[in-house]
This record gives structure tokens, sequence and C-alpha cells, in this order.
């Protein structure tokens, strides 16, 4: 007993800053799974919601209507413009008040998440959506295609394969900007790593575990972008 | 809606805001010179033609590109102290964290601007009989600095904004005091409210500018 004791002293006399041990990560790694899930929950819902927000939004910018175009270039504008961090807050703080709504916090992160993603993607969108050249524009007119025509038929096909590798990006930083959600208590991976970190004294283990999974859940998404771009788009984009 | 608006609190809460303000700025401004010059030196270690070099600046790049803003901050501010037994400044660490973040962005916006150098432009400088270091400082970097004037000018706006994170390791910047004073004054609406104003009112013209500048280039480029 004495003996134990002395040696722990010692241990801290010696090294008080470097004691890496790894090995104790392995006991929670069910936690850090159910903190992974719940992350890659949030951001796959987020990031449907919010590409097909996004799409919408980045149309009715495109309109020739002022007061459809001005609000949705005011949203879009104000949500690239502002820290998520403070969207998250607003939402989570702000909506059960001024609506007199108790809404849960899983909630309230997922309406601040796709507000962000959909301002994000109708960017990426609109990009696209230029990206058409001039010329397939007189085209169509030389061709006499209707309006509608040339929007649903020539347009969009181009513009919506084109937008895939940035939809891709964008969702590489929702997933990791959605680290963010853990600062209103949504146990998210981050949240789960912090609180490990924090019950065990072991920032440096924990925190870098946390780290190399998100490593290794976006940096393969990053070389799909990549793929994407060279394999598929040549074939069918250009 | 049953709720009051009331903006009238934060008549007293100027002070503290404008001090959070000013650490905001002094961040943002520290980080972006910090990629700025950074992200430049390892785009050139990235494009390095000796795989010792080029490896590790890709992994930190890969690293950097591939973790949330959040958790590298909360690791340099847990681990670095740790590790190497040093103690900066809560601000100073702030920057590094930021800084090395955006050095990562940078570099890559860098290597897209050196990468959108056409081709041909080489070609001449062969055929023109420069030599490489002549082809590199007087063809290339020119043009790829212009290039990437956009990309490094959004990554800029993007780290001001990444800047509110250093908020939840406590220092005491512009969403660190807005945390406080809505704590406080127990009113989140109006606080959050005019604190997301300032930070869009601070990215709002630059965002402007990029919007101008890339309009310019595309129409030199269509010349």
């Amino acid at each position: 007993m004495s003996s134990s004791a002395g040696r722990i002293l010692h241990i801290s006399a010696e090294e008080p800053v470097m004691n890496i041990d790894f090995s104790i990560v392995l006991p929670y790694w069910l936690l850090l799974l159910k903190g992974l899930g719940l992350t890659l929950g949030l951001t796959g819902l987020c990031a449907v919601i919010g590409s097909l927000l996004g799409f919408v939004v980045s149309l009715l910018r495109s309109s020739t209507v002022a007061w459809i175009r001005m609000p949705m270039t005011l949203y879009v504008e104000f949500f690239r413009g502002t820290p998520l961090l403070i969207q998250l807050f607003w939402v989570f703080f702000c909506i059960p008040v001024v609506l007199q709504l108790a809404i849960p916090p899983y909630l309230s992160v997922v309406i601040a998440l796709t507000l962000y993603m959909g301002a994000i993607t109708s960017e990426t969108f609109r990009a696209a959506l230029k990206s058409i050249s001039a010329e397939q524009h007189d085209a169509c007119i030389a061709l006499s295609l209707s309006p509608q025509a040339k929007v649903l038929y020539v347009i969009f096909p181009q513009a919506l394969l084109r937008a895939i590798p940035p939809l891709l990006s964008n969702i590489v930083s929702l997933f990791k900007e959605s680290a963010l959600i853990s600062s209103v208590g949504v146990a998210d991976l981050m949240f789960v790593g912090e609180s490990i970190s924090n019950s065990t004294a072991r920032p440096l283990e924990f925190l870098t575990t946390v780290g190399l999974i998100y490593f290794m859940v976006a940096f393969p998404l990053t070389r799909l972008v990549g793929l994407v771009e060279r394999r598929f788009l040549r074939r069918f984009a250009y | 809606m049953h709720y009051h608006f009331d903006f009238s609190f934060l008549a007293e809460s100027v002070p503290p805001l404008l001090e959070g303000l000013k650490v905001t700025i002094e961040l943002a401004i520290a980080a972006n010179l910090m990629g700025l010059t950074l992200g430049f030196v390892l785009c050139l270690l990235v494009m390095s033609r000796w795989a010792v070099v080029r490896v590790p600046a890709q992994l930190f790049i890969e690293f950097f590109r591939c973790t949330p803003a959040l958790l590298q901050i909360v690791w340099f501010f847990y681990c670095i102290p740790m590790m190497v037994n040093v103690f900066l400044d809560p601000v100073w660490m702030g920057v590094l964290a930021l800084g090395l973040n955006l050095t990562a962005f940078n570099a890559e916006a860098y290597r897209a601007g050196v990468q959108a150098v056409p081709k041909e432009h080489l070609d001449a400088c062969v055929a023109l009989g420069l030599k490489p270091w002549q082809r590199t400082v007087f063809v290339i970097l020119p043009q790829a600095l212009r290039n990437s004037v956009p990309v490094l000018m959004t990554n800029g706006i993007g780290t001001l904004q990444q800047s509110a994170l250093v908020a939840i390791v406590a220092v005491a910047d512009l969403m660190y005091v807005a945390k406080t004073i809505a704590t406080q004054a127990y009113r989140p609406i109006e606080t959050y409210s005019v604190v997301a104003l300032v930070y869009f009112a601070l990215s709002l013209p630059i965002a402007r500018l990029v919007h101008v500048i890339e309009r310019r280039q595309d129409l030199a480029h269509q010349r």
C-alpha cells in the first residue's frame, strides 16, 4: 500500500507533464462511438434538409421580384457573416422566448445547423448555375427552347452535377462545425470527448483521440470530393 | 408574442463590449498575419520536390482541415501546456490555434493560385530561356498571388468568425463578453442579436470587397 503511494508520488515528482497512455481511451470506446453516432446523425439530417433549403433559396435569389430576392440575400449574407456559435446560441435561447415554445436542445441545434447549411449551400448552387456558359443560353434561344425547357433540360442537369463536389465540401464543413453544438450541451462526439477528458483529467489522450475520429471521417470525404471532380464530372458535366 | 424587447440595458454594457471587440479584432488580425505568412511558407513546402518535406507539410494541412476548429482550440489550450510545459497568455494561445488553422487553409489557397497559372506560361518561360528562379519569381508568383487573393480574404473572414470559439475556453473576446452579459442581464435575445450585428458589420465590407475583386478577375479572364 505504502509502496504504491510512494510510486505515484515519485512519478508525479519526476514527470509532472508527460505520461501519455492511450490505453485509457479503450474502456470509453462505446461512449465515444455513441457521440460519433449523434454527430453523424445530426450532420446527415441537417445536410439533407439544408441542401434542399439552399437549393430553394438559390432559386429565389435569382428571382426578378425584389421583395423575394432581397430577404433571401439578407438571410444568406447574415448566416455567412456571423459566427455559427452565435447562431446556435441565438436559436437555442431565443426561439423558446420569442415563440413561447419549449423546444428540446436537439431540435434547436438542428434548426441552427440547417439554416447555416442552407445559407452556404445556396451559394454553392448559385455558383453552379452561374458556371453554365453564356453560349449555352444563346444556343437555347437559337433552338427556340421555351424558358421552362431551357431551365429544366439544359441548365439544371449540368448545374446540379457541377454542384456535387462543393456540396460534399459543405457537408464536410458542416460535420466539423457540428462540434459547436457541444457548447449548448448536446452530447455529440466533441461533448463526450470533453466530458471524459475533464472527468479523467486526461485531455491529451481523449482530445487527441476525438481529433483522430473526426479526421478519420472527414479525410476520406475530402478525398471523395477530389475523386468526384476528376472521374465523374469529366465524363458527365463538361 | 409576449416578449418585450429591451435594448436599454446594453447602453451600460458598451465599454465591456468594446473591450471584447478589441480582443476579437486583435485575434483576427494576428491570426491572419500568421496565416498569410506561414500559409505561403507551407504552400512552398507542400510543392517541394522532396517527399521528406512534402509529406509532413501535407499531413499538417490535412489534419487542420479535417478536424473541427473548436477541437483544435480546446486541444491547444489543454494539451500544449501539458506537453511542452509552456504557459502562454490565453489570447496568444488563441492566436496560435486560429493562426495555424488559417495557415493550413491559406496554404491550399496559395497552391490553388499556383495551379491556376496556365501551363502555356511555363512553356513560354522555357522558350524564352528563363532560369527556374526567374520563372518562379517573375512569372508564377505574381499571378498566383493575384489568383489567390479572393480566397485568402474569404478565409480571413472565416477566421474572424471562428475567433468566437475562443470564448469557449474563456478568452475575453466579443463573444465571451456577450455570453457574460446575456447571463447577467438574463436577456440573451437582445445581447446576441446586437453582437451578431457587430460581427456581421465587420465581415460584410470585406465580403463585398471580395465580390468586387472576383468580378474584376472574371472580366479580366474573359478578355
